[in-house]
C-alpha cells in the first residue's frame, strides 16, 4: 500500500441531549460529564417543534412517553441519566438553525446541518466546493415518512405533501446538509442498525487514504421517536437505550491538514469493516473477528498496542454480550479498560462518530471517561487505541484511533 | 367570497402547509412576490409550489389546470387571491 | 492499479426473472408498464407502473423487495461460479431505498393504534433498507464487508461505485454489489403528489412527454479483481473502468438547471478511465421521463459529448423507473450493450426533443460496434452518479 495518505481529525461537531458545540465542548464533557450536565441546568426539554400529526405513531416525541421507558437496564453501564436528558433542546436547536431555512428542513436534517456547520467551524473550515460528505443513520428521517403517510390516511390523495416526500428517503439528511455547506463532492448516506456512525466515518477515512477523497464531512445523526422505541424494543425484546443526535467530524489528508496549519484533533491509522455470521435483527454466536485483525493491520499495530476501547454496548444485553465476547476472543485476559457513551447518551447513529471524536480526546489527553455518568473521574490510559461496533445484524467495524 | 378574504385563507396555508412562522406569513403583502430568485421576495420554489396548489385545490374545492401556464396566478397573494375568486365562482 | 471486471450478472426485472428475460425485453424493445396490480390506486390519477410479474427462488416470507434482491444475488453469484470460499470473503454493497417498506405499510395502513402481532412485527423487523444486505450475507454467506448506500434514484449504481472502491482498496476482492426495490405506496403517492407521473407509459426524450413511470425490480453485478478472476478461470463481461460521483447541492428535488453535478460526474468518469469523450460509444441515460431531468440531461450529455457522435438511450422507457434497484439494472443493461454490440432502445419515443440533438436509438435496438460505455444515475438530494464500462 504505498502512496497511502494519512487521515486527520480536524474538527468536530455535536449535538445531542448533553453537548452542544465542537472539539472543545466535547473535551469539556468528557473530562467531567457532571459538571457539564449540571451546568445546563437540567431538564429542559418538551415534545419536539416539528411533530404536526395529532398523536399519530412517531409523531410524539420520546418525552411524551412515562418516565422509564428509555431506560437502560442491566448490561454495560445500568447507570443512565433521565429519558428527558436524551433529547435535543428544541431551543438549542433553534439557535442553529436560521428561521429561514429551518421552514423547509425537517427536524432530522436540521439537526445534521447544524452539527456539519459545527464541526467545520471547528476545523476552521468554510464552504469547500470540493467538501464529501458521508452520513450514517439506522432510522432516516422516519418521521417525515410517517408524517406522509398521516396526510394521505386521515384526507386521502390531497392530504399528501409533496414538501415532505423528498423527507421519506434516507439520503434525505445529506441532501440537506450537502446544500447548506455547499458540498458538491461525493455524498454517501450509509444505513445500518447501531454501527452507522462508526461506518460513515471508516468509509469516510478509507476514501481518503487511497487518495480518492480530499476534505471530507462524515458522522451520524438519528432522531428519537415513538414507534422506533415501541417497535425496536418489540423486535428485540432487550431494553435498548436510545437516544438522538448528530456528530460529525472533519477529516482531511494528514500534509492537508499540517499545510493549512490546522489543529489537529486525532488520527485514524486504520478502518475495517466486515460481517459476522448473524440473522437480521439477531446477534450471532461466533467471535471470529477478523475485523479487528484487518483495521490493527491497516494501522500496523497489534493488539498488545492497544490501550483502550470504546465500544458499541447500549444496554442490548445480547448484543452487549455479544460485543463482550467477539473483544474476549480477540484480547483474552488482557482485554483493554473500555467504555460505551451510550448508557449516558443514548444509542443513535451520531455516537458512533462521537465515539471516534472522543477516541481522538483520549489518545490525546491519556484519558478514558468513565463508564458511569455518575461520577467524574476518568481512567488514565495510554497509546493507541480501537473504536469498536458490532451491530445486531452483523455488521462489524473498527478504526484504530491514535493522537 | 372576497379576495381579502381568500388572502386571508392563503396565509394560514402558508403557515398550515408551508411551515411559514405565523408572523412572518402575516407579513407578506398582497403584492410581494411569491417566486425564489426575485429580490424582495417570499423564495418559494418549485415544491412549495405544488404544495400551494394542492393545499388550494383542497380548501377551496377547485381544480387546477395543469396543461395550463398558471405561473402569471401565483406571482403573489393579490395574484393568487383572484385567481381563487374567480375560480370559486366558476368563471 | 486494479483493474475491476464485472464476472455475474443477476435480474428480477418487469420483465420476469432472470437476466435473459430483461435483455430480451429491452432488446425488443417491448414496454412493461402496465396497470398496477399490487397497490389500490383508487383516487389517484396515475395507475400505472412496471411490476415484476413472478419472483423466483426466494422465501414467501421475506418481504417482497427481500425477495427481489435474493433471487437477483443468486443469479449473479452462480453466474459467476462463486464457490463457497470465495463468496465467504466477498463484499456486499446494496443499494436501497424502500427496504421493506410496502409490507410494513399493510399494517400501518390498517392496524397501526395495536401493538404489533407476529406477522406484522415479521414485517417492521425488515423494514429497514439495511435488511436486504444483511439478508443477503446471511443466505449466501458473505461475510466480507457489507455497506448499504440510500441515494435514492441512483442508489443501484452508486453501490457498484463503492464494491469498486472495496476491491480497488484491497479490502475485498469479490463484491455483490447492486440495488433493489419494491413498489411501494409511498412512492407511488409520492411521486402522485409531486405530479411528475405520466398517465401513459413515459417517453424519454420526447418532446410530448409528460413524466415517469413507477417500477420495481433488482439487479446485482459480481465486481472481481480481474487478476483473481483470471486466477479462478472465470471469464468477464466487461471491465468496470472508472465512475464518477458528484453532488449538485442545489435542490432537494430539482437538478441543478445548468446540469452542472451530471456534467461533473461524466467528466470525472471518463478522467479516471483515462479515457476521450470520441471513446464512448453509448449513453445509457438516467432518462426517466420528466420534463426537467430529460431537458437538463440532454443538455448536459451535449455539454460533454459534443459532436461525438454517441448513441443514447433510456432503459426506463420500458421497465419504468425502478427507484434504488435503476442504477443496477441500467448498469447491467449498459454491460450487455457491450457484449453483445447491439444498443437497446428508447420506447415510446415518437417526437424526439429538439434539446436531445443525439440519436436517441427510437424504438428498434441496433446493432453498434462499440467499445466503452457510460451508465447515468441521478438522484433525489442531487446525486448523480455516471459508470463507466469497457469491452472485455
Amino acid at each position: 500500500m504505498n502512496g497511502r495518505r494519512r487521515v486527520a481529525i480536524t474538527g468536530v461537531g455535536v449535538l445531542n441531549a448533553a453537548i452542544t458545540g465542537g472539539s472543545a465542548a466535547l473535551a469539556a464533557w468528557l473530562s467531567d460529564p457532571t459538571a457539564v450536565a449540571s451546568a445546563r441546568g437540567g431538564p429542559c426539554q418538551g415534545p419536539e417543534p416539528s411533530a404536526t400529526s395529532s398523536g399519530g405513531p412517531g409523531s410524539a416525541g420520546a418525552s411524551a412517553h412515562p418516565p422509564g421507558r428509555l431506560r437502560a437496564r442491566g448490561g454495560v453501564g445500568g447507570h443512565v441519566g433521565a429519558p428527558h436528558s436524551r433529547v435535543v433542546d428544541p431551543e438549542r436547536l433553534a439557535g442553529l438553525i436560521d428561521g429561514g431555512e429551518a421552514r423547509r428542513m425537517s427536524r432530522v436534517c436540521q439537526l445534521t446541518v447544524a452539527a456539519a456547520r459545527l464541526a467545520l467551524a471547528d476545523a476552521g473550515l468554510g464552504g469547500d466546493a470540493g467538501l464529501g460528505l458521508v452520513v450514517g443513520t439506522e432510522f432516516g428521517d422516519l418521521r417525515s415518512t410517517v408524517e406522509f403517510a398521516d396526510g394521505f390516511l386521515s384526507r386521502g390523495p390531497t392530504g399528501l405533501s409533496p414538501l415532505l416526500f423528498p423527507n421519506t428517503v434516507m439520503n434525505t439528511m445529506a441532501s440537506a446538509t450537502a446544500i447548506a455547506v455547499q458540498a458538491r463532492g461525493s455524498t454517501l448516506t450509509l444505513a445500518v442498525p447501531a454501527v452507522a456512525g462508526e461506518l460513515a466515518v471508516a468509509r469516510a477515512a478509507a476514501g481518503i487514504e487511497a487518495g480518492r477523497l480530499g476534505t471530507v464531512l462524515a458522522g451520524g445523526v438519528d432522531q428519537a421517536g415513538e414507534l422506533v422505541q415501541r417497535v425496536a424494543r418489540r423486535i428485540t425484546r432487550s431494553p435498548d437505550a436510545y437516544g438522538e443526535g448528530a456528530a460529525f467530524l472533519v477529516l482531511e489528508p494528514l500534509d492537508t491538514a499540517l499545510a493549512r496549519g490546522a489543529r489537529l484533533l486525532g488520527e485514524i491509522r486504520g478502518a475495517a469493516w466486515r460481517a459476522m455470521p448473524a440473522r437480521s435483527c439477531a446477534v450471532g454466536r461466533g467471535t471470529d473477528a477478523r475485523g479487528i485483525d484487518e483495521a490493527l493491520e491497516r494501522a500496523g499495530l497489534t493488539a498488545a498496542d492497544i490501550g483502550w476501547l470504546y465500544t458499541s454496548a447500549s444496554g442490548d444485553e445480547p448484543r452487549d454480550t455479544w460485543e463482550a465476547a467477539t473483544l474476549r476472543a480477540r484480547f483474552g485476559q488482557r482485554t483493554p479498560p473500555l467504555v460505551s457513551l451510550a448508557p449516558v447518551l443514548g444509542r443513535h447513529a451520531g455516537l458512533g462518530a462521537l465515539h471516534v471524536a472522543a477516541a481522538g480526546w483520549t489518545a490525546r489527553s491519556g484519558l478514558l471517561p468513565s463508564s458511569t455518568p455518575s461520577s467524574s473521574r476518568a481512567r488514565v490510559v495510554a497509546g493507541p487505541g480501537l473504536v469498536h461496533g458490532l451491530a445486531r445484524g452483523g455488521t462489524h467495524v473498527v478504526l484504530a484511533v491514535d493522537a | 367570497m372576497e379576495t381579502k378574504d381568500v388572502v386571508e385563507e392563503l396565509r394560514g396555508i402558508f403557515v398550515n402547509r408551508l411551515r411559514f412562522d405565523p408572523a412572518r406569513a402575516a407579513a407578506i403583502e398582497p403584492e410581494t412576490p411569491l417566486p425564489k430568485g426575485v429580490d424582495g421576495g417570499v423564495g418559494l420554489d418549485s415544491l412549495d409550489f405544488i404544495e400551494l396548489s394542492i393545499a388550494i385545490e383542497e380548501r377551496f374545492g377547485i381544480v387546477m389546470d395543469e396543461s395550463q401556464d398558471l405561473a402569471p396566478h401565483f406571482a403573489s397573494l393579490q395574484t393568487l387571491s383572484r385567481f381563487v375568486v374567480a375560480r370559486v365562482a366558476g368563471t | 492499479m486494479t483493474r475491476i471486471v464485472v464476472t455475474g450478472l443477476g435480474t428480477m426485472s418487469p420483465f420476469g426473472a432472470g437476466t435473459e428475460a430483461f435483455w430480451s425485453g429491452i432488446a425488443s424493445g417491448g414496454c412493461a408498464i402496465r396497470p398496477i396490480t399490487l397497490l389500490d390506486t383508487d383516487g389517484f390519477r396515475c395507475r400505472i407502473g412496471a411490476e415484476v410479474p413472478e419472483i423466483i427462488g426466494a422465501s414467501p416470507r421475506r418481504s417482497r423487495a427481500d425477495r427481489l434482491a435474493v433471487a437477483a444475488a443468486r443469479e449473479a453469484l452462480r453466474d459467476a461460479g462463486l464457490g463457497p470460499r470465495e463468496r465467504r470473503d466477498a463484499g456486499v454493497v446494496v443499494g436501497a431505498v424502500g427496504g421493506g417498506m410496502l409490507e410494513a405499510e399493510a399494517w400501518y395502513w390498517t392496524r397501526k393504534d395495536d401493538e404489533p402481532d407476529r406477522a406484522a412485527l415479521a414485517a417492521l423487523r425488515a423494514i429497514l433498507p439495511s435488511t436486504h444486505a444483511e439478508v443477503l450475507g446471511g443466505a449466501f454467506g458473505l461475510r466480507g464487508p457489507r455497506e448499504t448506500v440510500v441515494a435514492a434514484c441512483s442508489s443501484g449504481a452508486v453501490a457498484l461505485a463503492l464494491g469498486c472502491d472495496l476491491i480497488a482498496d484491497g479490502r475485498a476482492r469479490v463484491v455483490l454489489a447492486g440495488g433493489a426495490d419494491s413498489l411501494t405506496r409511498i412512492c407511488y403517492m409520492g411521486f402522485n403528489a409531486l405530479k411528475l407521473l405520466d398517465l401513459e407509459p413515459c417517453r424519454p426524450f420526447d418532446r410530448d412527454r409528460r413524466g415517469m413511470s413507477i417500477g420495481e425490480g433488482a439487479a446485482f453485478a459480481v465486481l472481481e479483481d480481474a487478476e483473481h478472476a483470471r486466477a479462478r478461470g472465470a471469464g468477464a463481461y466487461a471491465e468496470l473502468a472508472g465512475y464518477g460521483m458528484t453532488t449538485d447541492a442545489y435542490h432537494p428535488t430539482a437538478p441543478h438547471p445548468e446540469g452542472e453535478g451530471m456534467i461533473r460526474a461524466m467528466e470525472i468518469a471518463l478522467a479516471t478511465a483515462r479515457l476521450d469523450p470520441r471513446d464512448v460509444g453509448y449513453v445509457n441515460a438516467h432518462g426517466t421521463g420528466t420534463l426537467q431531468n430529460d431537458r437538463i440531461e440532454a443538455r448536459a450529455i451535449r455539454a460533454v459529448f459534443g459532436d461525438a457522435p454517441v448513441l443514447v438511450s433510456a432503459t426506463k422507457s420500458m421497465i419504468g423507473h425502478t427507484m434504488a434497484a435503476a442504477g443496477s439494472l441500467e448498469a447491467v443493461a449498459t454491460v450487455l450493450a457491450l457484449v453483445n454490440q447491439q444498443i437497446p432502445p428508447t420506447a415510446n419515443l415518437v417526437n424526439p426533443d429538439p434539446d436531445a440533438t443525439f440519436d436517441c436509438v427510437p424504438k428498434i435496438a441496433r446493432e453498434h460496434a462499440v467499445e466503452c460505455a457510460i451508465s447515468n444515475s441521478f438522484g433525489f438530494g442531487g446525486q448523480n452518479m455516471t459508470l463507466l464500462f469497457r469491452r472485455r
